[in-house]
């Protein structure tokens, strides 16, 4: 059986943090990654992004990906690419699906950090072809270079729909409208403001209810809301070919639960997450998370949470000793609270602090 | 009541700039090229304060502060509109003529105009306010693709001015038409794609078959067994389990997680397991 210190799990923001930090120290890290290519959401961020310097704000996130991807391979971090990770058990053993066989690592820490999954919604039509996730969009305009349609209604006003609304105009794209359930537009004001003077208009206190068309989306139709139900009468249509839903995300923390990590039920951070302390530990010994699948937030904190498990498998394994820990995390994770202060982050740093103060 | 501000337009209003201080005074104004900052939340971001060569820009601890701009010393460089990852900051230059003032936007779309050209001049809400002329690009590498256009409009608009007509857009979305009436989630819409389950079945398998949780409705139709695991079905199962029993989103936990988490034929099951060293 091959031995690792620590086998990552996920390759994207966090994963590529924590390795950094990791191998920094001599740690033997093996970063494991689905794709072909590492990086995970942030190749697809084409926007800059907000912060401070340390969190690399004005940067657009690719730049950030190709960053921690050059960091990586200066510091030799062993990655395995197109290979899945399909179990992790109690006692950090970490099976790969890869090359067409399922190898077994023996590791002494195993981060898990696989990120999110997008929200589905139900609606008559929901899986005509032209409904996607937003993230799925954006994936198709940014990564791959295809525009999904000619007008689009995006579903959800948060950071996500309102982010995506941009690009797809920026990638050619007409949008039709950003339909909210709530009274109010979710994202940052800032990015509302650009689609908004770029002719997007907003339905708030409004839902999809149908989407309709022979054999793909041709027009979608939506409803006012009262009391989270449609009213009947307040239909508008739309001619649109595609619907993007940006409901949100959840962590994804399969791997995690089947390991036996407890979970917690937190609304502010998308349901259900593993909890876990202030250095990422859950509550198996050895078994860290990071980035969404430890409550979803944004790639800056993604990157931040990475690099703190990374510190504290570091110590844990004597590659640092407790002053050199101290100080570290002292900075990660003021720079963590940083990015959750705010009308915006306080729900979020309230809810963390509840996860790791075990009152979840 | 009318609600009106940046949450539910999509755009600051006048009060909201204002009361963040993110307009300089008429005096001001009048006097030439100056930043106008439209950031009105408190957001964790600030690379405008080390944008500015002059250091008039303050925000300080915490980040979430909104930027503060000392208008008496700021020239109106534009450096902040650049940097600002919100496109939040324009320069406007009530100077500029007689009878024109400059206004300086942030701009991400291709093709970009051409200086001389004449434009469709927008306001915050995307509307058509007047024609203007471009009278400077500002594509420099320093600034990774946020262009900085500048218009030439007619004074009295400069407030209201802050965007110009995408190449191939059309001017205001095409409104809405009025649709039939309205139904409730049919019985035949698909829940788990992967089995091909429908709302009806989950339906009928609490109802007639007591199920309570995600895992019964996974025993007893399938939702969730496909190829994806769940990852699309398992939340709108829950949700219609939710609106069934009358249960809490917390009281309903999704089904157990067992490897291999991804599909794994036999033969790549059999052929790993040793890998020695």
């Amino acid at each position: 059986m091959a031995r690792r210190e620590v086998v990552i799990c996920g390759g994207g923001p966090a994963g590529l943090a924590a390795s950094i930090e990791l191998a920094r120290t001599g740690a033997k890290v093996l970063l494991v990654d689905e794709n072909r290519r590492p990086g995970g959401q942030l190749f697809k961020q084409i926007h800059k992004f907000f912060g401070s310097r340390e969190h690399n704000a004005g940067v657009r996130g690719v730049d950030i990906g190709k960053k921690l991807l050059a960091e990586t391979e200066a510091l030799g971090v062993e990655v395995w690419l197109h290979s899945s990770v399909t179990g992790v058990f109690t006692d950090k053993r970490v099976a790969v699906l890869r090359e067409g066989e399922t190898k077994v690592v023996e590791a002494e820490k195993v981060l898990i950090c696989t990120g999110g999954a997008e929200n589905s919604l139900n609606f008559e039509g929901w899986t005509l072809p032209g409904v996607m996730g937003a993230g799925a969009a954006q994936t198709m305009i940014n990564v791959n270079r295809v525009l999904p349609g000619r007008r689009v209604l995006m579903v959800g006003s948060g950071n996500v729909g309102v982010i995506v609304t941009y690009q797809l105009l920026q990638a050619g794209a007409e949008v039709a409208g950003i339909v909210e359930a709530a009274p109010k537009i979710g994202a940052y004001g800032v990015h509302a403001a650009k689609v908004r003077r770029a002719g997007v208009p907003f339905y708030l206190g409004h839902t999809i209810i149908r989407a309709k068309g022979s054999g793909k989306v041709e027009r979608a139709v939506i409803a006012a809301l009262d009391n989270w139900k449609p009213i009947p009468g307040t239909e508008k249509e739309f001619d649109v070919d595609v619907v993007c839903i940006a409901a949100g995300l959840r962590p994804t923390s399969d791997l995690a639960r089947m390991c036996g990590v407890r979970h917690v039920f937190v609304p502010e951070l998308g349901g259900w997450m593993p909890e876990h302390d202030d250095g990422m530990e859950t509550s198996v010994p050895g078994i860290y998370v990071a980035g969404d699948t430890a409550g979803v937030e944004e790639a800056s904190t993604a990157m931040d949470e990475g690099r703190l498990a990374g510190i504290m498998m570091a110590y844990r394994l004597g590659h640092l000793t407790e002053q050199e820990m101290r100080e570290k995390k002292e900075e990660v994770s003021g720079r963590l609270s940083a990015l959750r202060l705010g009308p915006f982050g306080e729900r979020r740093m309230n809810a963390k602090r509840r996860i790791t103060e075990g009152r979840a | 009541m009318e609600r009106h501000g940046l949450v539910y337009d999509g755009f600051p209003s006048f009060e909201e700039i204002r009361e963040a201080n993110g307009r300089p005074s008429a005096e001001r104004l009048a006097k030439g090229p100056v930043a106008v900052c439209e950031c009105v939340q408190q957001i964790p971001c600030n690379p405008c304060e080390g944008s500015c060569m002059k250091g008039c820009i303050h925000v300080g601890k915490p980040i979430t502060n909104t930027p503060r701009i000392d208008f008496d010393r700021c020239v109106g460089c534009g450096l902040c509109a650049a940097a600002c990852s919100g496109l939040a900051i324009f320069i406007i230059n009530m100077a500029y003529s007689e009878t024109e003032a400059t206004v300086t936007f942030p701009f991400e779309y291709l093709p970009l105009p051409e200086v001389g050209s004449r434009v469709q001049a927008l306001s915050r809400a995307g509307e058509y306010v007047c024609m203007g002329e471009v009278v400077r690009i500002q594509d420099i590498p320093k600034n990774d693709h946020t262009v900085l256009v500048t218009v030439a409009v007619p004074g009295e608009f400069a407030d209201d001015v802050r965007t110009m007509k995408r190449a191939g857009a059309p001017l205001l979305p095409a409104s809405p038409r009025a649709a039939e009436g309205k139904e409730s989630l049919p019985d035949d819409v698909l829940v788990c794609r992967c089995e091909e389950v429908t709302a009806g079945e989950i339906r009928r398998a609490v109802r007639r078959y007591g199920a309570g949780t995600v895992t019964e409705v996974k025993r007893r139709v399938r939702a969730g067994m496909g190829l994806c695991q769940g990852r699309s079905c398992s939340k709108l199962t829950m949700k219609i389990l939710a609106e069934e029993t009358g249960k809490r989103p917390d009281e309903l936990e999704p089904t157990t997680s067992r490897p291999p988490i991804r599909p794994v034929t036999f033969g790549e099951l059999a052929k790993g397991g040793r890998m020695d060293e």
